[in-house]
């Protein structure tokens, strides 16, 4: 079963915090978005392996864009 | 009403094992930080003469004084740090802060017998003025611990006169009886000057048998009129006369209390006299809780520790205001004000130890897609847009209305800014805001959980709200100042760096200052130096928040002005709809 990580905002990514392979828990936090100054961290919404990562460090993203995928 | 307050909303939730474990850093930092002020605190009580060697004379210090007269667990200390005018010693040399004795909360002010035996100080009338506000707005007896040697005379011009000067509180004390609160005053030792009328404008005087009051002191050797100078023939006199200059004080207790009859009481013991407010105050007009009480009192449903979880201390991070706030009011429970309008601010209805009390506070993060509804822009929690304002200036006037005492808790950058954000009003509705919380003549405290910046910072109840706003906290993580320090450099500096690039010149003197400005905005915004200069009223450790809460909402209770039978009460009606 997979679980898609979404941009819950338009903002850019600061950080990446994982890599594909990378185990992680329910609840880690695993990207931080920067949007009109403040840092929006994004949490693993399960745990599992991320499988696929679609953006980096420094993206401007979109309110839902596909960010990862954990399976 | 029990339908609306015996069991309300729960709201929050327990924190998850992954938050448990991500946010063990910023514990780390979060008490890395308050012990700094603590220790910055502690210096503060253990300036002047050792305790030892106040004891060694027969006295209690000011704060033995303190610790025998407060009900034990109440003693919520304010302006600890305060010190506008920058004072060698790091105090304005007055202890002060809300507490109970005999049961009763009463705002309690004492003078610092350990330092220059409790002399008027640079800054001191300001501190005084802040605590005889504070009586005023809770309505509450100030119980005052005098002990006051007179002004530090090298200094007297910072402090002796002007509208807001030495002389100022003794007005004050006219005022609060005036509009009948009581003044009492414990007096130890000598009171000379402006000592006495320390002493004298109070209520009723309660007496050490060696204390003494008077217009003036005994000290000052007679016989050496001003003649433009000094010399050495005019030392030796002075010398002369000083040795042999033996007078008793006047204004002993024995003038005051036989002849006189200004003292209400003398008691041989130090302890006597504490004693002697704690049975005055058994009798201060105050309501029994249960008159007021909407429940009964609980404990917070959430470990309140967690908030040292939830705060960041990071700025730029945000967080769930929501969760914090369950951590601080009776059970975890509350009736929130118009939940689907303004979601940039929390309104809500709570209790704090079974008293209802009104929260507003900054929410943060992104405030999903269409919001504001007047931009084309995303709107982030913190600021204040359009429906905020107007939610807020509802509430509040609505808890004006019921007589709700409100909490008020700022994490704000300010008011959404630009052409689009004036013409959806907010300017006006800024000031509006200010308009609602003047008319609501409710007491207000306010707590700086992070940002207290721009505008906001004034209509969210803050400090300058002074008629309404009974005290301000900071926390760990407060930095107050008009804009981030950088966006003030580049206001300040955009237009030289064009001017200088444009003639050829190094653009590095320019980057300087504008580096220099950001480091002062940052020097000058963090909690100590508002704890300082009265940005805030105290620096509160997030474990002691509730306590203060608890604090306010009681006194607020105690023996209000005015008052709104509980059914005819129609804020909660309107929630429930």
């Amino acid at each position: 079963m997979s679980e898609e990580v979404l941009a819950p905002m338009a903002g850019k990514i600061i950080k990446m915090n994982i890599e594909v392979g990378s185990q992680v828990e329910e609840d880690e936090e695993i990207i931080i978005i920067e949007a009109m100054k403040m840092e929006t961290p994004i949490f693993a919404p399960c745990d599992g392996k991320i499988t696929k990562i679609m953006k980096k460090e420094g993206d401007e993203i979109e309110e839902d864009d596909q960010i990862a995928i954990i399976e | 009403m029990r339908p609306y307050f015996e069991k309300m909303d729960p709201f929050g939730k327990e924190l998850k094992k992954g938050e448990l474990k991500r946010t063990e850093d910023n514990i780390k930092e979060i008490e890395a930080a308050e012990g700094k002020i603590n220790e910055a605190v502690d210096k503060i009580k253990h300036v002047g003469l050792p305790t030892e060697k106040i004891n060694s004379r027969g006295q209690m210090t000011v704060w033995q004084r303190l610790d025998y007269l407060v009900d034990e667990g109440t003693w919520c200390p304010l302006h600890s740090l305060y010190n506008p005018l920058d004072n060698e010693e790091g105090t304005t040399n007055v202890v002060d802060g809300i507490g109970k004795i005999s049961g009763k909360w009463a705002i309690i002010i004492g003078f610092d017998n350990k330092l220059m035996a409790g002399a008027w100080m640079p800054g001191q009338s300001e501190n005084i003025l802040r605590v005889t506000d504070l009586s005023k707005r809770l309505n509450l007896p100030l119980v005052w611990i005098v002990n006051c040697s007179g002004a530090k005379l090298p200094e007297q011009e910072k402090f002796y006169a002007n509208r807001r000067g030495a002389g100022t509180p003794f007005y004050r004390h006219a005022e609060l009886e005036q509009m009948g609160i009581p003044v009492l005053a414990g007096i130890y030792g000598t009171n000379p000057a402006g000592g006495g009328y320390q002493s004298i404008s109070p209520t009723i005087l309660f007496a050490h048998k060696d204390c003494n009051i008077a217009v003036g002191g005994a000290g000052i050797v007679s016989g050496m009129a001003p003649q433009g100078g000094f010399n050495s023939e005019m030392a030796e006199a002075l010398i002369e006369k000083a040795k042999t200059h033996k007078a008793k004080p006047p204004g002993s207790a024995k003038t005051h209390y036989d002849e006189t009859g200004f003292f209400r009481y003398v008691y041989e013991e130090e302890k006597g006299v504490l004693d002697g407010l704690k049975d005055y105050m058994k009798d201060m007009p105050a309501y029994n809780p249960k008159f007021f009480r909407v429940a009964e009192p609980k404990a917070p449903a959430y470990p309140e520790n967690d908030i040292m979880r939830l705060l960041p201390i990071e700025p730029k991070r945000i967080y769930d205001f929501d969760q914090i706030l369950s951590r601080l009011v009776d059970g975890g429970e509350h009736s929130e004000f118009r939940p689907d309008y303004g979601p940039e601010v929390y309104t809500g209805i709570c209790k704090i130890d079974g008293f209802l009390v009104a929260c507003i506070g900054n929410r943060q993060g992104y405030l999903g897609k269409g919001y504001p509804e007047y931009a084309d822009y995303p709107g982030i929690g913190g600021k204040l847009y359009r429906q905020g304002l107007i939610k807020m200036n509802e509430f509040i006037t609505l808890c004006g209305r019921d007589r709700i005492p409100i909490m008020w808790f700022q994490d704000t950058s300010g008011i959404d800014v630009g052409d689009i954000a004036e013409k959806a009003e907010l300017l006006g509705l800024g000031q509006s805001q200010i308009y609602s919380i003047q008319q609501t003549d409710v007491p207000m405290m306010l707590v700086v959980l992070r940002k207290g910046s721009a505008a906001a910072h004034y209509v969210m109840g803050g400090p300058t709200a002074n008629r309404h706003n009974a005290f301000t906290l900071g926390t760990i993580a407060t930095e107050i100042y008009v804009m981030h320090g950088e966006t003030a450099a580049v206001a300040s500096y955009a237009r030289r760096l064009v001017k200088e690039k444009e003639a050829g010149n190094p653009l590095d003197p320019v980057i300087d200052n504008m580096n220099a400005l950001a480091d002062k905005y940052h020097e000058t915004s963090r909690p100590l130096f508002c704890a300082k200069h009265g940005l805030v009223d105290e620096i509160v450790n997030l474990k002691d928040l509730r306590k203060y809460m608890v604090a306010f909402a009681g006194g607020a209770y105690q023996n209000p002005k005015s008052i709104c039978p509980q059914h005819q009460m129609i804020l909660p009606r309107i929630i429930k709809g």
